[in-house]
């Protein structure tokens, strides 16, 4: 990106929430937050301090399937993140003291979640639709296993997971590439070596469970209506292009099916929405919608109406603007050098690295016929649902 | 006189449109908070020949992004689209100015959906802990609420009130910024338009003073306290606006800044800390805030204490100052990468009355500061500080206010 003023690094691992034992609930995500806390020949807080020294920021984010690290400074800063990060993020010293710390900093990010009805109300949504599957457990984990967990553990964690053949590494801005590969090789990147066989996860495949609950939580003011569906594996990346247009045709713009509806027409909801969660072990789909307790009987009926008239005939011009929204919605998501690395990183991490237009040749893929074909995927009785209602 | 910016960028495939009013939540009269977000909402929901639906039509057919919100100086319509879709689009957002329907059903519409997000917004602490500072600070006046308003204000403004807002849209005081690449002849009509915009925008209603009581408590059942501590400082316009951002890039911006390191860092207190500093037309709001467990509560309020202590009365090392330099340096680089960043940047500026390089003249007063500044300034506009509590009430019993600012 010749004319960026700002370069991005990404460290990429397949060390997500997906790679816990049952013991070891919320330890890749903690051990997130200790490879920030002091590394072979960085003291606690060194990094930070001279990452800010030149004006850039670093931050990290733990989902089920990968970690990712990554650090956004102006252009010159990229030498230093180069030599640093890596070092923070291979050779972390879960010094035992900082651990008891950064214990409690866990804790309290549960409990601030835990405070926010509707992230209890998507928490429980996933463990109903997802039972034992890891993507049915929260990220964060639990606050006992939480309390249990010991440096030792997690670096039994990190040496199993934190693996060459396992890890990928993004730059995006403009640099040359030459110079940055032999940086990071100089360094303990160059030296990681692949994981061992038996150490390989083998999560399987997401089973979702379709069926009706309903939770009820003190304090929530609105009630919310929330569907889950399957959708295929984030490897399935054609596939997967299809639901993204099914959703965008639901859901994104005034004139979508639902919002038009539900919204506009019948004043059933405050807000509809629909997002597809691209996953290793089968994708997720969720619709969120945020209505008054009252209206919720009648916004069940009309949205079920709504999802079953989906198979009776998806109209061209539907296709069309679901068709330009994604495809405007890709290239104002390329930007920034931050957006550029995240995208690549992953691909990279999973091993199926592919031109930045890609998605748009595989939007021109789908055609009426085809997406009309995944109507029926999208029945109300194939999604595991939840209304939420106030205590 | 209307401001008109092009940022050219040759081949751009896409184009980022700003257009910024100075007629914000601000301007909401007394017993009708939320009236300006309302109009704001409204105004995409018809205007000259095109009704709510042929206007959300023209834009999500073309894959366009259209958003139309009031802060709380400024109200803003933002625009990104495909640079062929220009022609189609970019005179749509003057017309909304120029020509809002403001027809019945949609004024109820909106007024419906932004009531639902005002009692949705109470299930958040940190937005009841926020609401209640903001009165203390502000009172019922300017700056005093949320721009989507006061649920029974909002629920009586009348469509006439509306209409009679919206007369105020088509400004002299306007400022329209693009950034990418529209075609000469679109620019020249659109220019030639919004140049006949001449009106002058009405005054900002003055602010009120701030509330006798300096800790006002919010009870609800949560696990974490969310404590707050604001003050009211200076117009973004004021020389003492740089050495607060200074001190607020060095308190909580960035995981090496003091109150991260010291409150999160060495004590596991909190997992969330910030202090934000909000550049307003009138006293800028800055506020400090954490949340955590509610055993916890007094020794957080205490370590707070402690730090805003500290600024008073301790100058910043140089080390401190060098970094916290480093910082803003970096955010300013860091928050211009994109086009519709740099758009959004210009836009804010000239909206708020600032020339085009005021982030490049205090940039180049950066070096000059010294820590006695920041300290000076800190004297000057952070001693009063007012304490807003929200969690579970038998922590909340014991909070009281905090102690007065010790003497210079």
């Amino acid at each position: 990106m010749a004319d960026a003023p700002v370069v991005t690094l990404d460290l990429w691992f397949q060390a997500g929430s997906l790679c816990e034992g049952d013991a070891e609930s919320g330890l890749a995500h903690f051990l997130e937050h200790m490879v920030f806390k002091g590394s072979d020949g960085l003291a606690p807080g060194e990094f930070d301090h001279r990452i800010e020294s030149v004006g850039g920021f670093s931050n990290a984010a733990t989902g089920y399937d990968e970690v990712n690290y990554h650090a956004v400074l102006p252009r010159d800063g990229l030498a230093l993140a180069c030599d640093l990060l890596p070092r923070l993020v291979l050779c972390p010293s879960l010094d035992a003291e900082e651990f008891e710390l950064e214990r409690q900093v866990v804790l309290e990010e549960l409990a601030q979640s835990e405070d926010q009805p509707e992230e209890l109300a998507f928490q429980r949504l996933l463990e109903l639709a997802c039972g034992a599957h890891g993507y049915g457990r929260a990220i964060l984990g639990q606050r006992s296993r939480l309390r249990a967990h010991t440096p030792g553990a997690m670096e039994a964690f990190r040496h199993r997971h934190y693996r060459s053949d396992r890890s990928a590494v993004a730059v995006a801005g403009c640099f040359d590439p030459d110079e940055v590969l032999a940086l990071l090789d100089r360094g303990p990147l160059g030296r990681l070596a692949p994981a061992d066989a038996t150490d390989r996860p083998h999560p399987g495949r997401l089973t979702l469970s379709p069926g009706e609950h309903r939770l009820r939580l003190p304090r929530l003011e609105s009630a919310r209506l929330l569907l889950l569906w399957a959708c295929p594996p984030a490897a399935e990346a054609d596939a997967l292009t299809g639901h993204d247009l099914m959703a965008t045709l639901l859901a994104e713009g005034r004139r979508s099916r639902l919002v038009q509806h539900l919204r506009e027409e019948l004043d059933l909801v405050e807000s509809v929405d629909v997002e597809i969660h691209p996953l290793e072990e089968g994708s997720l789909a969720v619709l969120e919608c945020i209505t008054g307790v009252e209206q919720l009987p009648r916004l069940r009926q009309e949205l079920d109406c709504l999802l079953n008239g989906l198979t009776e005939g998806i109209r061209q011009e539907e296709l069309q603007r679901a068709h330009r929204l994604l495809r405007h919605g890709h290239t104002f998501g390329l930007e920034a050098t931050s957006q550029v690395a995240h995208l690549l990183g992953q691909q990279t991490l999973q091993g199926r690295l592919a031109p930045l237009d890609a998605p748009l040749e595989r939007l021109e893929g789908w055609t009426l016929p085809r997406l009309q074909a995944l109507a029926d995927l999208w029945r109300p009785e194939r999604a595991c649902c939840l209304e939420v209602l106030p205590a | 006189m209307t401001r008109f910016e092009l940022l050219h960028r040759p081949g751009a495939p896409t184009l980022a449109a700003r257009l910024v009013l100075p007629l914000g939540s601000r301007q909401d009269p007394g017993g009708a908070a939320g009236r300006q977000q309302l109009l704001a909402g409204v105004l995409t929901r018809g205007c000259g020949d095109l009704g709510a639906e042929a206007v959300a039509d023209l834009v999500e057919n073309r894959g366009a992004q259209l958003r139309c919100e009031a802060g709380d100086d400024l109200l803003v319509l933002a625009l990104r689209c495909a640079g062929d879709d220009a022609d189609q689009l970019l005179p749509l957002l003057l017309t909304m100015a120029e020509a809002p329907r403001l027809e019945g059903a949609q004024v109820e519409r909106e007024r419906h959906l932004n009531l639902q997000t005002l009692q949705r917004l109470q299930e958040d602490p940190f937005h009841r802990c926020h609401e209640r500072l903001r009165r203390q600070l502000y009172g019922q006046g300017p700056y005093g609420h949320d721009p989507l308003g006061v649920a029974s204000d909002l629920a009586a403004i009348s469509a006439d009130a509306l209409s009679v807002a919206a007369r105020d849209l088509p400004t002299g005081d306007a400022v329209l910024v693009l950034a990418g690449d529209p075609p000469p002849g679109l620019i020249e009509a659109i220019t030639t338009r919004f140049a006949g915009w001449r009106a002058p925008s009405p005054p900002g209603r003055p602010l009120e003073p701030p509330a006798a009581d300096p800790l006002k408590t919010v009870e609800l059942d949560t696990e974490q306290a969310v404590v707050m501590v604001g003050f009211r400082t200076v117009p973004l316009s004021h020389p003492d606006l740089l050495p607060l951002r200074l001190l607020q890039v060095h308190l909580a911006v960035g995981m090496s800044s003091r109150l991260f390191q010291q409150l999160r860092e060495e004590r596991g207190l909190a997992y969330e800390i910030g202090v934000d500093l909000s550049a307003r037309q009138e006293a800028s709001p800055c506020l400090w805030y954490l949340s955590t467990g509610a055993p916890r509560l007094a020794e957080a309020i205490d370590a707070l204490e402690a730090e805003w202590q500290r600024v008073l009365t301790l100058p910043l090392s140089d080390d401190e100052l060098a970094l916290a330099r480093a910082k803003l340096r970096g955010q300013d680089c860091l928050s211009s990468e994109t086009a519709s960043q740099r758009a959004d940047r210009l836009a804010l500026l000239l909206g708020h009355g600032l020339p085009a390089d005021h982030n490049e003249r205090a940039l180049a007063r950066l070096e000059q500061l010294e820590p006695e500044d920041l300290r000076a300034a800190a004297n000057r506009w952070l001693t009063q500080p007012m304490l807003s509590v929200c969690g579970p009430g038998r922590a909340l019993a014991r909070v009281r206010p905090l102690a007065p600012a010790p003497p210079r």
